[in-house]
């Protein structure tokens, strides 16, 4: 069982490490919608699907490029992919912020309970992934393969392919810039404003509407980036593939301590080792089953995570 | 008049800190049984802390705070009140869906034993214990004046009266220890009369009570000591006429030193 | 009396019934179920559903949506938290009844106890690390629980995987009485009868201390808790009735449909049954059943629902909440001691 685990150690480790990117673009999804709504965003997980879908259509359909064209090469390559991404962001970043505006925007206006939004929120998580399934017919959509996955040397008896160390290195670019952009940008000062203390925010001046909608855009553009990676180590999509990656950035949010940026760097990343070992020596179809568990050992144990705010504030 | 006997409730020296905020700087209080003590000082000192600690919603940095002879700082929320001390909110929280007769059953139903079992098949001691409830939240309502709105939805009361019934419910639980945090918040001299009536009444009932306030004269007039936060320290503890005059009062409260002025 | 009441549904049947006097309305209840009893007669009229025979479409989806919905409103609408793998528990009834029910020589009746008690520790075990937490987490775990189960099922040999298990015995006939395939009439009246259960169950524990403190949980949770209520236990128990009230609903379908697969066990089992709750009108049994009951039936009576049924479902729940938050018929909001009726209930 274990031998597996311990004869492919490093490409194990290597294909975790891509996958925890991953993780860590979908979870900020989570994590800054959270920081100032204290609330979850359950349609981040089809805004993730409805994202590598974007990245699908755009080089299928754009490019024309099909399942048995030749990889792209030189500066054509870099022009799909680029296009790729900004694809993928473009339709997570709208699709995020239709989801704020029909599910949580009227309630929050209302001031309504959480329970209300919260249903909301999934009714329209239900009908963001069903409109997908009758648009595709249930069917998986497999992707054309734009990136040749050539393996560009050996480490320790593992393969590094292009595929992976281009995510791994672009996703920890767009993870190192979002993170600037909060710290550093007035709007991402206004978010971070509002997560501390809302009403001290609003006093300060600071247009609510707008900084929640920017956080849906920001976590939206994140969610999609990770959507384009996907589709480039996996090259497959399906309508309900959001499920059990939601789940699983969910997790590494609260892992991280919900909320917290840079927790949900370090979530991420350990999900996705975590997640790349359980299925080697469980076998995958467990690996969903690993990242439950550790969701509920996570809440029962470390509710707060490893970096975050009280999950269990109340005020009197 | 009731007598005012044995420490009931003791603060030693505790401290509550928020982040960089240090919202309680080593505290020291005692209540004594059968006194009305009021606690006060200006926005921000500290004084809703102080029931957040002793009611167990924070857990206080340092310090212990005793209640009739029991640490309070291991019971959870629900057992602080069980044990005597029963609270009401400076921002009203009434359930609001409720009836006013039903904010004080629920809050009657801490000290009783029938559960879920009870309920559903409609065992004797459950029936009993239904029957007890309402007729002594039934009681409190008169009790407290107003019984008349005992049918009305808790969020459909005239503010005055959900003041009252904040009140109201707080007795429900029977307890030794009362703690009022603003019970004549928005009030106008009139009703603040009629509220301090209101308060003397239900301690001369036998219950103890801690009285946050900001109106000086309804303080002076009902309460038996006064203990004054400012910048979470204890500045002053002492009988009304005594407080009312000292200087470091003053000061806190007009932000300038007595003698300056 | 005022004459707006006759507009108003709810206010209007309440009126009816506590105006009525106890022969009436004990004669009120019987009528109302040998009417309801006899809707598995009405398949030839224009009742009937174009592909699944009526006395069929009775039983489930209709009879089944409405019992799990009356047991996933004590979760959602009684204490306010948001249960969104309410499908777990029926799976787990459903696979007490399938293995139990092929591998020993239990009868349905006697399994049903055993599927029950399977769902409610599943309950407590889910309940204890999640209940104390926000009810967001709550709702994220339960759904992660739910599909969680159907994984284990799936990926699993005692179960055996996605082939699941045939041959499930029907229940043991009453008498005269047989259940069988083709005539689902007994089968619609023991959902009745499990439904009446519920109802009874529900109405007994909300007029006393369980309900007055699921009602203060619901509306402020702090204060409940400061005000002595026990809120974890009460919770729980909310959590693990709804629970028992899925578990039974399992066994049963298992118990009809003689055969189960994981496939039948999906979030979308959990969102319809939601779809219902919140459709009706959330905390109000009698809205949960009338929005179970058209949920349920319109899908089977109009086709083009049944293809996009799941999507008009999602659309319920985002309508529902931003233009109608209490659903079909609201919760109860008259000035009228709950406790009152109490007395006499
Ligand atoms: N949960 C909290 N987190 C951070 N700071 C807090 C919290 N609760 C209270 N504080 C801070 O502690 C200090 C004391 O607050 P508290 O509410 O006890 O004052 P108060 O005396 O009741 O004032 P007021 O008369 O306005 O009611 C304030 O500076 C407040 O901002
Ligand atoms: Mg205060």
């Amino acid at each position: 069982m274990f031998s597996v685990l311990i004869d492919q150690f490093w490409s194990l480790t290597i294909a975790g490490v891509a996958l925890g990117f991953i993780y860590v673009l979908v979870s900020l999804g989570y994590t800054m919608v959270y920081g100032v709504l204290r609330m979850i965003n359950f349609a981040n997980s089809e805004i993730f699907m409805w994202g590598t879908f974007g990245t699908i259509v755009t080089s299928r359909d754009i490019f024309g490029y099909t399942q048995t064209s030749a990889p792209a090469t030189g500066g054509k390559l870099a022009l799909v992919l680029i296009s790729q991404l900004l694809m993928s962001m473009a339709v997570a970043g709208v699709t995020a912020i239709f989801v704020e505006y029909v599910a949580y925007r009227r309630l929050r206006a209302k001031g309504t309970n959480r329970l209300a939004t919260l249903i909301s929120a999934i009714g329209i998580s239900i009908v963001l992934s069903e409109l997908m399934r009758l648009l595709t017919d249930s069917r998986p959509v497999g992707s054309p393969r734009v990136l040749e996955k050539i393996i560009l040397t050996e480490v320790w008896g593992a393969n590094i392919r292009l595929d992976t160390v281009v995510t791994i290195f672009a996703a920890a670019l767009i993870y190192f810039l979002l993170e600037r952009f909060v710290k550093l940008s007035r709007m991402g000062k206004a978010i971070r404003a509002v997560s501390m203390n809302e009403d001290a925010a609003k006093l300060m001046g600071v247009n609510l509407n707008r900084v929640i909608t920017t956080t849906f855009l920001v976590g939206g553009l994140a969610t999609g980036a990770a959507g384009f990676f996907y589709i480039t180590v996996f090259e497959y999509t399906k309508f309900n593939i959001g499920f059990t990656m939601g789940m699983a950035a969910f997790t590494a949010a609260v892992l991280g301590g919900i909320g917290n940026i840079r927790g949900a760097f370090f979530g991420g990343l350990f999900l996705g080792l975590l997640e790349v070992y359980a299925s080697a020596v469980l076998g995958t179809q467990w690996k969903a089953v690993t990242v439950f568990i550790v969701l509920v050992l996570v809440l029962l144990f470390k509710p707060n995570g490893l970096f975050g705010e009280a999950v269990q504030t109340t005020r009197a | 008049m009731a007598k005012i006997g044995k420490t009931l409730l003791k603060l030693d020296n505790v401290t509550m800190k928020f982040g960089g905020v240090t919202a309680l700087n080593g505290v020291n209080l005692e209540v004594k049984e059968g006194e009305i003590l009021a606690l006060i000082g200006p926005n921000g000192a500290g004084k809703t802390t102080v029931f957040n600690v002793i009611t167990g919603v924070y857990k206080q940095t340092s310090g212990i705070v005793n209640f009739d002879g029991i640490s309070l700082g291991n019971q959870k929320r629900y057992q602080v009140t069980a044990l005597g001390v029963a609270r009401t909110f400076q921002n009203i929280r009434l359930w609001g869906d409720m009836t006013a007769l039903e904010n004080v059953i629920t809050a009657t139903d801490v000290h009783k034993k029938s559960g879920l079992v009870g309920a559903l098949f409609g065992l004797p001691r459950a029936r009993r214990e239904e029957a007890e409830n309402r007729e002594r939240a039934m009681e409190i309502l008169r009790f407290i004046g107003i019984d008349e709105y005992s049918d009305r939805l808790a969020k459909n009361l005239p503010y005055g009266v959900q003041r009252r019934l904040e009140i109201a419910r707080a007795l429900g639980t029977s307890p030794k220890l009362v703690l009022l945090d603003e019970p004549a918040a928005g009030f106008n001299p009139a009703e603040k009369v009629e509220l301090a009536a209101t308060i003397k009444k239900v301690r001369d009932a036998g219950y103890t009570v801690l009285l946050i306030e900001h109106d000086m004269s309804l303080i002076m007039g009902i309460s038996d000591r006064v203990v004054v936060l400012d910048f979470g320290t204890k500045i002053a503890d002492d009988i009304p006429s005594v407080v009312q005059n000292d200087p470091r009062v003053i000061e806190a409260y007009l932000g300038v030193p007595a003698d300056a002025s | 009396m005022k004459i707006r009441n006759y507009w108003n549904l709810r206010d209007f049947g309440a009126s009816i019934w506590e105006n009525a006097g106890r022969p009436m309305r004990v004669a009120i209840v019987l009528i109302s179920i040998l009417l309801v009893g006899l809707l598995p007669f009405m398949g030839g009229s224009f009742l009937a559903t174009p592909i699944a025979s009526f006395d069929a479409v009775l039983v489930y989806p209709v009879g089944m949506f409405v019992l799990m919905s009356l047991g996933l409103n004590i979760v959602v609408g009684k204490s306010g938290m948001l249960d969104l793998g309410y499908v777990a528990f029926f799976a787990i009834g459903a696979y007490t009844m399938a293995i139990l029910g092929t591998t020993t020589k239990l009868n349905t009746w006697e399994i049903m106890p055993i599927g029950i008690a399977f769902a409610m520790i599943a309950g407590v075990l889910l309940g204890i690390p999640t209940l104390r937490l926000r009810g967001d987490y709550l709702a994220i775990v339960t759904l992660g629980f739910g599909e969680i189960v159907r994984l284990v099922v799936l990926n699993s040999t005692w179960s055996k995987g996605p082939n699941g298990i045939a041959n499930i015995p029907m229940p043991p006939h009453f008498g005269p009485l047989k259940f069988e395939l083709e005539n689902q009439r007994l089968f619609f009246w023991v959902v009745m009868a499990m439904i009446l259960l519920t109802i009874w169950m529900i109405r007994r524990l909300t007029v006393r201390r369980p309900g007055r403190a699921w009602e203060a949980i619901r509306q402020d949770e702090d204060a409940a808790e400061l005000m002595g209520v026990h809120t974890l236990k009460y919770k729980i128990w909310s959590f693990t009735l709804g629970a028992a009230v899925g578990g039974a609903a399992g066994v049963l379908y298992a118990s009809k449909n003689l055969y189960i697969a994981p496939e039948m066990f999906t979030l979308n089992v959990s969102i319809l049954i939601l779809a219902c709750v919140v459709f009706g009108g959330i905390g109000n049994i009698w809205g949960v059943i009338i929005g179970a009951t058209i949920l349920g039936y319109l899908p089977d009576r109009i086709r083009f629902i049944s293809d996009a049924r799941l999507l008009v479902f999602g659309l319920v729940l985002v309508i529902v909440m931003n233009f109608r938050p209490d659903g079909l018929l609201p919760r109860k909001k008259r000035e009228k001691a709950i406790v009152k009726k109490g007395a006499n209930a």
